[in-house]
């Protein structure tokens, strides 16, 4: 039970979350041209119609109103035409419109992180029926026509007391029937003929006779017109049997009002003479089994309907996901330690030359498994792009700015872990690129000779092995001497002023607690800034750097790998040890000659490359490894690089370049915090055994910079 | 299944007025010890399995094993426990255990056999140690005394 619940949430969550983000989309596209499309309105409509439903659902009260009150008002909009409002209101909309999105997403991560809801949202709702006043203006009639709409998610409103005739040439020609209900539905459901055919359903499922009209509605889509329009009918031969169901018409969702009809006396009179029987028939033979065919049906197409357009995704858990990709690596290598097997010599040559043929097929299908899954956890890079420009436009309003953000490279796909790791270091370099880069005012801009509208370029691209995300500003860049001086004031530099390049100077900005603007922002300045994003874009792997131009803007690049989970790697050993170096941080490996290796006044051993001189770690030195080698030229040099670092590995013998699937070290290891020293997981190699991989980047620091 | 072995034993044993103080244990030796673990953490038994050493590791921490996948830590209680260790024989058995969902193998020097040990009659050891390894000690019916691992210590690295 518990966990069907807990499923309903993820999916009610999902949804949600989903339908939220595409009002998002939606909303800053259409503030773009400043004017909602009749379709978006329809949309929006329909969007909060669908939150407001399951939040109903669910009982999260508070989202099921907002969501509510917003469709109420998109009701009236989509009754009367968006055109119908000014460019004011247009703009108040958006405003509105984007606060109620807040809003509404606040609850729902209230709701994913287990929080009670707010419950005295009312003065939102109250702002939204207010501008639906507005909007609404002097036509008092028009505002009164909104009004039932207000109540439908209620009960449905009888509007005329049993009782009352009327003219017999709008009701159906049923000679039988002694009363009709006359029902109407949700304005804007979709199908419905379908709906209406739900209730009739659910009406003979409580044992009632009746015929209704028109009769041919579950099939004939068509019908859907006429029921919006006019409502559909139901044919009772009795009074109290139409009573049972105006009862059980309360119960039923969809329904905006019913009324209960009475036919003139005459046709009463000889109705129930001539063809009891044949209602008989009618009702007991053939609706049963029109019923016990089209009940299990309604759900799905009802369901369809109301996505016409939806692409054919499903959500996958993204822990099955990883254990598939866990699954599939262990097959590949599986596979190799299967192929390589040292039985197979045994074999007849005949034999052999057929197990590899079948092997070689083999190898091709793991490979497509391979992509195919490694495919399966790439999303575009969009979903956060177009949360950055969302969080432009915010600022903008807040800060006065006039700034536009181009997107370039928005289908670049990446790894969804990626994704979520580096959407909060976008956000905060956005935020201070709007918020510092960007000059106060236009007129600074001008004077300066530029466009008085400052631009903000996120882009996104693709080399072979990494994704490479820019944020640009045009704005004022950054001034090494005044960054130098502001880190002097802190206290946070390691060597005199007046040895600091330029590029080093602009690091200063990424170390913690630094921030160069005095006062405090909502937005940014709380010196919490960029050493978090270096940390972040770290964590996955990455670097980040900048350049800057005073007067010409800032770019900040980062440098991701395209994926985590598999990586080049080169094998070599130390003493019995096997270790793995990622084949993007090897610049060159070579044999070294004795008298090439100079020594500093502490003996630590150093080499020349290209006319610079590079440190060279001994591995098993460092690890505390025994081995035989121990002569430099008796082993081989690696050249490692990583972003700015550069120096010499020294290891016992190269084994060869392979694919390996990076696993972390388990988590009773943690506390030795062996990522601090160089060693940032391992992987399982074709024999069964386990390299440790290798990183270059922590490895430089544990081994150079902390002695 | 075993819970269902149990629940029938139990319920011939004389004696057993509280069921839920008699656990199910597997004992195994360890230099000139008898120890037991409550069968609830332990996940299997491996024998000759190669072990990776891992640099700047604390001698206890004999390095880590690919168990069909898993990588998995493994601990010489021995060593542990801080008494020297002989140099591993070729016939290593390793214990992997599952203690609140941290996986760790521990080396043994061989496995005896599941019982069921009383909780009430389990006394504390009455020694001022400092590797605190082991939290109690019981007395078989035969004579001889076998103690406890203390899973928690075990599994949070020192």
């Amino acid at each position: 039970m518990d966990n069907g619940m807990e499923s309903i949430l993820d999916t009610y969550l999902f949804e949600t979350n989903s339908l939220l983000d595409q009002l998002d989309e939606m909303l800053m596209r259409d503030e773009k041209i400043g004017d909602f499309s009749p379709d978006d309105v329809n949309e929006i409509f329909r969007i909060m119609h669908t939150i407001k439903g399951s939040s109903a659902m669910m009982e999260f009260g508070s989202l099921s109103s907002i969501a509510h009150h917003i469709e109420d008002l998109f009701f009236y909009i989509r009754d009367k035409g968006i055109d119908t409002l000014d460019s004011q209101h247009k703009k108040e909309l958006f405003n509105l419109m984007f606060r109620s999105e807040d809003c509404l997403r606040g609850q729902v991560e209230k709701v994913e992180s287990g929080e009670p809801l707010d419950t005295d949202l009312d003065s939102f709702a109250a702002e939204i029926n207010s501008f639906l006043k507005k909007i609404s203006g002097a036509g008092e009639e028009k505002a009164a026509a909104s009004e039932p709409a207000q109540e439908k998610a209620g009960e449905p409103t009888e509007t005329v007391p049993a009782g009352t005739s009327v003219s017999p040439e709008s009701l159906p020609d049923d000679k039988s029937a002694v009363c009709f209900l006359h029902v109407f539905l949700d304005e804007g459901i979709g199908m419905e003929n379908l709906r209406a055919f739900m209730i009739v359903n659910s009406l003979k499922e409580c044992e009632l006779e009746f015929r209704y009209y028109p009769e041919n509605m579950e099939s004939n889509p068509d019908t859907c017109a006429s029921i919006i329009e006019d409502g559909f009918y139901m044919a009772f031969e009795s009074t109290d049997m139409a009573a049972k169901a105006s009862d059980l018409l309360r119960t039923q969702g969809h329904i905006r009002s019913y009324e209960l009809l009475e036919v003139a006396e005459e046709k009463q009179e000889e109705a129930p003479h001539t063809e009891t029987a044949e209602a008989h028939t009618d009702s007991e033979g053939q609706a049963p089994s029109d019923q016990a065919k089209a009940a299990p049906k309604p759900p799905a197409p009802a369901k369809q309907a109301s996505a016409p357009a939806k692409q054919n995704l499903i959500s996958v858990n993204l822990m099955k996901l990883d254990s598939l990709q866990n699954l599939v690596g262990e097959i590949v290598i599986t596979e190799s330690m299967v192929t390589s097997s040292p039985e197979l010599n045994q074999l007849s040559r005949d034999a052999y030359d057929s197990f590899m043929k079948s092997a070689r097929q083999l190898r091709k299908l793991t490979d497509d498994l391979q992509d195919i899954t490694m495919s399966l956890r790439m999303v575009p890079i969009s979903g956060v792009f177009q949360k950055m420009s969302r969080i432009v436009r915010d600022m903008k309003q807040k800060l006065g700015k006039d700034v536009r953000l181009t997107l370039i490279g928005e289908d670049t796909e990446v790894d969804k872990t990626i994704v979520d790791s580096i959407q909060d270091p976008i956000m905060h370099m956005v935020r201070n690129a709007m918020d510092h880069g960007i000059e106060d005012t236009s007129q600074e801009r001008i004077s300066a000779g530029k466009n008085a509208q400052g631009e903000i370029i996120l882009s996104a691209s693709h080399t072979s092995s990494e994704v490479v995300i820019s944020i640009a500003d045009d704005g004022k860049g950054m001034n090494p001497d005044k960054l130098l001086a502001k880190a002097k004031e802190k206290g946070i530099l390691t060597k005199p002023e007046s040895e600091y390049s330029k590029k080093e100077a602009l690091g200063l900005v990424m170390l913690p607690g630094f921030s160069t603007n005095k006062t405090v922002t909502e937005f940014s300045g709380r010196g919490v800034g960029m050493d978090v994003v270096k940390k972040n874009v770290e964590s996955v792997g990455g670097v980040v750097s900048l350049s800057s131009e005073e007067g010409h803007g800032t770019t900040f690049t980062m440098k991701i790998p395209l994926t985590l989970a598999i990586v080049d790697g080169m094998k070599v050993t130390v003493g019995s040890s096997t270790f793995t170096i990622p084949i993007a941080n090897i610049r060159q490996s070579f044999k070294i000659l004795p008298e090439e290796i100079i020594c500093d006044e502490n003996g630590s051993e150093m080499v020349e490359k290209m006319g610079s001189y590079y440190p060279i770690v001994r591995l098993h030195r460092f690890y505390g490894i025994e081995t035989e080698v121990l002569n430099l030229e008796a082993g081989i040099l690696l050249w490692v690089e990583t972003s700015d670092r550069s120096f010499c590995l020294f290891v016992d013998e190269l084994i060869g370049e392979q694919q390996v699937v990076v696993k972390p070290l388990p988590a009773f290891l943690d506390y030795f915090e062996l990522k601090n020293f160089g060693i940032s997981g391992c992987t399982i190699l074709g024999d069964g055994n386990i390299s440790i991989i290798l990183d270059i980047q922590s490895l430089h620091a544990a081994a150079l910079e902390n002695i | 299944m075993s819970e269902h072995i149990n629940e029938q034993e139990l319920t011939e044993m004389p004696g057993t007025e509280e069921v839920s103080t008699v656990e199910r244990c597997l004992t195994f030796e360890s230099g000139d010890l008898i120890l037991y673990i409550s069968t609830k953490h332990v996940i299997e038994i491996i024998n000759n399995h190669s072990i990776t050493k891992l640099p700047l590791m604390p001698p206890y921490i004999r390095g880590i094993i690919n168990l069909r996948g898993q990588i998995l830590p493994v601990v010489d209680i021995q060593l542990r426990m801080g008494k020297e260790s002989p140099e591993l024989a070729s016939k290593t058995c390793i214990i992997v255990l599952d203690i609140n969902s941290v996986s760790l193998g521990i080396i043994v020097d061989s496995v005896r056999q599941v019982i069921d040990i009383d909780l009430k009659n389990v006394r504390p050891i009455p020694l001022k140690r400092q590797q605190k390894l082991l939290d109690g000690m019981v007395t078989m019916e035969d004579g001889s005394v076998f103690m406890s691992i203390d899973c928690q210590a075990l599994s949070s690295p020192q």
